[in-house]
């Protein structure tokens, strides 16, 4: 029996980044031991089967199991690098309407009594696909980048999130150019904290190693040397009650403290 | 012919009859049609005036005569104070709603009152109040004060820089170009048609 917990990555805005967290967070968990399954809930656009390197793989996919056409376990893909990491995919020849919220309240029920966490990876937007992601849901991290239009989304959905009765999301800045933000040219992390007054879950830097590694299927979190992987492995550690300092961007080591009070304080 | 161009609206315990753009006969058509078609209803009823942005003095008196002598109903013409009477007035002392949070993105507070957000108003929200609105933080949204006709409603705010501000039906929207936090509150109101932002007190 699982801890069972069913967090959705979430942003409103397409392309800032949720598949990736939501592929890496779950690795990320994994490799501390834990049973995890990384659920795709973008019917028809799927991509997490794709950064997981895992598509080859697929037979049945959600809205098989939603329909009973076969077992969750039929369902489920098991990630053979990592012991207790799955991916429940999404089908790729339907579309958002396939699924209703009820049927994924469901699905989240049966997945808490095997794993200790359940990731669901949101689409994009605000419509039946959001709103089916999060039925279910426990929490919710928000993915933004550093830029105005993303930021605008994510205090939209924040919102929504609110009325939907999942409070306190936490905040994933991911893709931050340092170099930018030291010439003004890139919102700053005290800024977005600022407008969109949730706690701040962790920050990833803008790396190309997260180009490669998705176009090879395999998720950065478990390689040493990316800073965008050390990234990550913070955020892992974060969501498990660790203390872990925000990545200096400037020297890749230690502080930002005011950031840090928002972090801890509770 | 198009129907809809007379409408009876209630207010105050009255009627008031709206005419809507279009064709003076046909209006005058429609009057009479809908009239007739309730005469019982009209014999009783307090009718306090007509109200027609597009129509003529004239065209108004003719159809005050319809109404008056072929109809022989009452019709009272105090328009304009009822309508007085609808506008929020207070703005000095009057209801209020507090409320205690950041308003988001896409959401909506309207109230029939003044209302004070102990909060942000992020951009893309929209606060709409038939009289005053402070908002004890940054404004960065819409903010529409005196919604219903009150001129004299203001906006403040601990950091003013909203995407556009409107007291009454007067729009203003902030200069282009990035804008820094001033340091103090200020306050917008309407003088001469136009909207104009002052320090919180005169001496700052």
């Amino acid at each position: 029996m699982g801890i069972g917990k069913a967090i959705v990555i979430t942003s409103g805005k397409g392309g800032v980044g949720k598949t990736t967290t939501t592929a890496n967070i779950g690795t990320g968990l994994a490799m501390h031991g834990y049973n995890v399954v990384v659920v795709d809930t973008d019917i028809g656009l799927r991509n997490l089967d794709v950064v997981m390197g895992l598509e080859n793989r697929i037979v049945y996919d959600i809205v098989d199991v939603v329909d009973g056409n076969c077992r969750l376990k039929q369902g489920l893909i098991r990630d053979k690098r990592f012991d207790g990491l799955y991916l429940l995919p999404a089908a790729q020849t339907k579309d958002k309407t396939a699924i209703k919220p009820e049927q994924m309240v469901e699905l989240v029920s049966k997945l808490k009594e095997e794993f200790d966490y359940i990731i669901i990876d949101s689409p994009a937007g605000i419509e039946q696909g959001f709103k089916n992601s999060i039925a279910g849901a426990d929490e919710a991290y928000i993915v933004t980048t550093p830029e105005i239009s993303a930021v605008r989304d994510a205090d939209r959905v924040i919102g929504l999130l609110e009325a939907y009765g999942i409070s306190n999301p936490k905040l994933i800045i991911n893709r931050i150019r340092y170099d930018m933000v030291k010439r003004g040219d890139m919102m700053n992390v005290e800024d977005i904290v600022d407008i969109l007054a949730i706690d701040l879950l962790g920050i990833i830097p803008d790396d190309e190693a997260i180009v490669i590694s998705t176009n090879k299927g395999e998720p950065v979190v478990a390689e040493e040397k990316p800073l965008s992987a050390k990234a990550y492995r913070n955020i892992c550690n974060r969501i498990l009650g660790k203390e872990v300092e925000l990545l200096d961007l400037e020297n890749n080591e230690g502080k930002l403290s005011k950031i840090l009070k928002l972090l801890f304080s509770k | 012919m198009r129907e809809g161009l007379v409408s009876f609206k209630g207010i105050n315990g009255g009627i008031y009859i709206n005419i809507k753009d279009g064709e003076f006969n046909t209006i005058l058509k429609e009057l009479e049609n809908k009239l007739e078609k309730s005469i019982d209803f009209f014999k009783d009823a307090k009718i306090i005036g007509i109200k027609g942005d597009s129509i003529t003095k004239e065209e108004k008196n003719e159809l005050l005569n319809v109404i008056k002598y072929k109809y022989e109903l009452n019709i009272t013409e105090d328009l304009e104070s009822h309508f007085k009477e609808d506008i929020f007035e207070g703005i000095e002392e009057g209801m209020t709603r507090f409320i205690n949070s950041t308003i988001r993105s896409g959401q909506v507070v309207e109230y029939e009152g003044n209302i004070v957000i102990i909060g942000d108003v992020n951009p893309g929200a929209l606060i709409k109040a038939r009289g005053n609105i402070v908002i004890l933080g940054s404004l960065k949204g819409v903010a529409h004060a005196g919604v219903d006709g009150n001129t004299q409603a203001f906006i403040a705010a601990y950091d003013l820089r909203p995407t556009q501000l409107r007291i009454c039906s007067i729009i203003s929207r902030k200069p282009d170009g990035n804008m820094d936090f001033i340091g103090i509150p200020e306050v917008a109101r309407v003088y001469n048609k136009e909207i104009i932002i002052e320090p919180y007190l005169p001496r700052k």
